[in-house]
């Protein structure tokens, strides 16, 4: 479903990522991990449109994208969950999931994603009308997730979602992605938390320094040399 | 025989190598200050030597003295004053009023104009300083916007208090000199506008200018490294002003005829804008080049196109608006790009 | 932490007092107006008021969407002036000899209307033709160069409606050549009335516009976050060019409701330009809620200083206004959404 090949990307000056290829077919649930600074969100913002590639290419369903606009990426169902989350603090829950379907055309469908979401998220609906700037850190995680989920997205890129999360809350997040993936989602996850990650997911790659240095299935890599001394302290 | 040919040349390499030092020290290039002998010579060589082609070249110094002292503020701290001209206004009529001995005013305190317009200089200088601690602890913006407000307030407090000012009908302030010829007057304009261009321009090679530029490229960086931004701000905004109003009480005493609105008005800031940014944002020298073009061109399109008011003006927008967008660096960019080119092509 | 909480409270107190002071002084403005000058006066603000609120509206728009202060709002106004001249006076003249009841009702608003519609695609050229090319090239001092672009275009507008039209003013003395309305004791001019009408249902269609539909969600999306905005899937620059259409086009629309009270001329647009920025800067740069508001309490103000201090004075209240503003309470009295306001 998404294929990235030859990626060298950056920002200005300043080149990230050098000659990363990466593969997520579909119904996967695939993971990209590395220590910080090793441009796993640059990975991520390229493929949402945000960045401009400075060459390599990338696929989606076998469309060339790497040079379309980010709003055209999502239209697309690409959806970017970035890790800043970028809410509309000064906008209510439901305005802000409203949003997420911007680019559902079928006043029905909209509703169904609202219904499921709201479903996925029961907390997020007591909250519906509460400005998304007033909401707790993890409530607007789920948040964002919900928004992404609301075009009904192919496939979901999701940005260090528990980052700043208490632990308990990290394993609602996590439950909350492993609930999409059975219902066929997509998923391409940037984490640090290894060890949660790798339990979770089918594959995954390691980057680090802007290059691929590893891949292979999760199980694999949690028996890796190399991760267990890097990654997992062993 | 070549030995002495080679230690001549060797002293006379030399002897041109100080020189330039010397002028890039108080802010010239070898062909900058040949540019200024030209136009300081220029008067005495016929046909230029005409009243009105001096009057030109009055205001061409007039508005260059201007565009540095407005890019000194807009190029380095990229603060836009837009109250520049009724700043420049006020020490105008600040020196105006304060030589007056004509009856129409309430005061005649008939200070030689020599004097006030030094006072003149100092009440700008010093509004500029109260404008710039309200402001510039705040965005670029605020500033900017808050001395447009100040400057719209200063022409209407002059239009509106005709006894200290005479209001609209306009104040006839005496003259710095009895001739009625215009050579002498641009002798000093063209020192002001000299001396403006040097004190300002070796503020922005001293260590106050690497702060200015830092504080006007990334105002967080420059707080990280210890600098305090609104301290240094207002010091310029200050300084800025200052000349602003010196060169407004020259003004004053050279026209001798001020009004409101023909010197304070925003218009007029936006004509110092235009040269200072079509000159290049930063080079405090651009402006001052585009300076003389802008007034020969308004002056021939006056005097030959009379029907079409105005168009020099649209022309000047269209090309700020074109410069801003294409090619932000300006005629200074340009020439810059030149001498490189031509500097790689003898390499 | 515990400095950026008070820093906080300071602020809020700073941001109460000053807005108690200035809706205090409005009050006190109105209620002095009414007594001494009469309601007619009143109607008079308001009417007045409703265009600002209309001008300030696109102003605060434009800003919180865009990041633009845009400094030639005012020849949007001018150029609705004009064109409702140019559409209503060829009518206006035709009518004098063949009199029809229906026509002479309906001409001002076409000439409104087709401000309105010049307004709207003179702001989509404008959008594309130079803050999009801007967009492209660099963000980098992006509130310095796109305000400085505005000056250019004003600049241009201006002098080019010297030149091409000449400086002279061209003025109706009303639309509707009706009797005053006869209202709670005092008589107030038709056009007044109607055009204050107008305003009050364009402000009100463009709130709902705002707060209910896709497109306008979408706005509002923007204006807060354009990251998130661009990765649920919406156009920026379609935001953009029809946001800055929306504001030219209402600007537009106020200078033709006004055609009755300004006339049209090269530099009409100086004083709906002052007034509508004192509004935005005292309600908070970016609030769009807060300019509608602060469109009738700058409309007082103003009139409460021509009343009481004399007409000449009517720059210099509002700059002593604005002193304040920025002495206590910098993001406005109403409060500010635009990306920070210490320090950029």
């Amino acid at each position: 479903m998404l294929e990235v090949r030859g990626l060298n990307a950056g920002y200005d000056f300043l080149q990230v990522l050098w000659d990363v290829s990466l593969h997520v077919s579909e119904g996967e649930f695939v993971a990209l991990l590395g220590p910080n600074g090793a441009g796993k969100t640059t990975t991520l913002r390229t493929i949402a449109g945000l960045i401009p590639p400075m060459s390599g290419e990338v696929f989606f369903r076998g469309e060339a994208i790497g040079h379309l606009p980010a709003y055209r990426i999502s239209r697309m169902g690409i959806s970017y969950i970035s890790e800043s989350l970028n809410l509309f603090t000064n906008m209510s829950v439901q305005e802000n999931l409203l949003l997420g379907a911007y680019a559902v055309q079928d006043k029905r469908k909209e509703l169904e994603s609202l219904d499921f979401v709201f479903g996925l998220f029961p907390r997020l609906a007591e909250r519906r009308h509460q400005l998304a700037g007033t909401l707790s850190g993890g409530e607007r995680k789920m948040l964002a997730i919900a928004r992404g989920m609301m075009s009904n997205p192919r496939l979901l890129l999701v940005d260090e979602p528990s980052l700043g999360l208490a632990p308990n809350l990290v394993q609602n997040v996590f439950a909350a992605l492993q609930e999409l993936r059975q219902r066929g989602v997509t998923i391409l996850l940037v984490e640090q938390n290894v060890n949660a990650t790798l339990e979770i997911t089918d594959r995954g790659y390691v980057l680090e320094q802007g290059r691929i240095v590893l891949e292979g299935q999760s199980s694999d890599l949690r028996e890796n040399e190399h991760v267990r001394s890097a990654y997992l302290g062993l | 025989m070549k030995d002495t040919a080679n230690t001549e040349r060797n002293r006379l390499s030399k002897a041109w190598n100080g020189v330039v030092v010397g002028l890039e020290r108080i802010g010239f290039s070898p062909l900058g200050f040949g540019l200024l002998l030209i136009i300081a010579i220029l008067p005495l060589i016929p046909p230029f030597n005409q009243e009105h082609i001096l009057r030109w070249l009055i205001m061409g110094a007039f508005f260059a003295a201007q565009a540095a002292a407005f890019d000194f503020t807009a190029g380095y701290i990229n603060v836009v004053n837009f109250g520049f001209a009724a700043i420049l206004g006020l020490g105008a009529y600040t020196s105006a009023i304060l030589a007056n001995k004509a009856p129409f005013l309430i005061v005649q305190p008939g200070i030689s104009p020599w004097i006030s317009i030094w006072i003149g200089a100092l009440v700008a200088g010093l509004l500029g300083l109260l404008l710039g601690m309200l402001t510039l602890r705040l965005r670029g913006i605020f500033a900017a916007v808050m001395a447009w407000f100040v400057g719209i307030a200063l022409m209407g407090l002059v239009r509106n208090l005709p006894d200290l000012t005479r209001g609209a009908l306009g104040l006839h302030p005496p003259s710095l000199l009895e001739t009625s010829s215009n050579l002498p007057y641009f002798y000093i304009i063209l020192a002001m506008m000299v001396v403006t261009y040097i004190v300002l321009r070796m503020v922005t090679k001293s260590h106050l200018g690497l702060a200015f530029k830092a504080i006007g490229q990334n105002i967080d960086a420059a707080r990280a490294s210890g600098i305090n931004p609104t301290k240094y701000r207002v010091l310029n905004f200050t300084l800025s002003c200052l000349f602003a109003g010196w060169l407004g009480g020259f003004n004053a005493h050279y026209l001798c005829s001020l009004t409101p609105q023909t010197l304070m008005h925003t218009s007029k800031t936006v004509e110092v804008l235009a040269i200072a940014y079509i000159g290049g944002r930063g080079s405090m020298w651009g402006g001052m080049v585009v300076a003389f073009p802008f007034v020969f061109f308004i002056e021939y399109l006056r005097s030959n196109l009379q029907e079409l008011p105005g168009l020099h003006l649209v022309i000047y927008g269209v090309l700020m608006i074109l410069v801003m967008i294409f090619y932000p660096d300006g005629v200074a960019g340009l020439y810059r790009w030149i001498v490189a080119r031509v500097k790689s092509r003898f390499r | 932490m515990e400095g950026s909480v008070r820093g906080s409270i300071v602020a809020r107190i700073g941001r109460s007092l000053t807005a108690a002071i200035v809706l205090g002084a409005s009050l006190v403005a109105g209620v002095a107006i009414a007594i001494v000058a009469g309601p007619a006066q009143i109607a008079n603000a308001v009417v007045t008021g409703g265009m600002w609120a209309l001008m300030s509206v696109g102003l605060a728009l434009v800003f919180g969407v865009m990041n633009i202060p845009h400094f030639a709002h005012g020849e949007s106004f001018m150029i609705g002036a004009y064109v409702s001249y140019f559409v209503f006076t060829p009518v206006h003249e035709y009518l004098k000899d063949n009199p029809n009841k229906f026509l002479s009702t309906v001409a001002p608003f076409a000439g409104i209307l087709a401000a309105a519609l010049v307004g709207f695609v003179l702001g989509a050229v404008i959008e594309k033709l130079i803050f999009y090319p801007l967009r492209r090239r660099t963000r980098a001092q992006w509130v310095m160069n796109a305000f400085l672009l505005t000056v250019g275009i004003s600049f241009i507008f201006t002098n080019g409606a010297t030149l091409v039209l000449g400086p002279n003013f061209r003025g109706i003395p009303r639309y509707w050549d009706v009797e005053p309305l006869q209202f709670l004791g005092m008589r107030i001019a038709v056009d007044r009335v109607v055009t204050f009408a107008i305003a009050v249902i364009t402000l009100a269609a463009f709130w709902f516009f705002l707060r209910r539909t896709r497109t306008g969600r979408a706005i509002r999306a923007v204006s807060q976050d354009e990251v998130g905005a661009q990765m649920v899937g919406i156009n920026l620059n379609f935001v953009h060019t029809l946001t800055f259409s929306l504001a030219t086009s209402m600007a537009a629309m106020s200078g033709a409701c006004l055609l009755f009270m300004f006339q049209a001329y090269p530099t009409v647009g100086l004083k709906p330009l002052y007034f509508s920025w004192y509004v935005v800067m005292l309600v908070g740069l970016g609030n769009v809620a807060g300019a509608m508001v602060g469109g009738f309490i700058v409309a007082l103000l103003q009139m409460a200083t021509q009343q009481f201090v004399g007409i000449a004075w009517e720059d210099v209240v509002p700059t002593i206004m604005m002193i304040l503003v920025l002495l206590l309470a910098p993001s406005g009295i109403f409060g500010s959404e635009v990306k920070g306001v210490q320090e950029q």
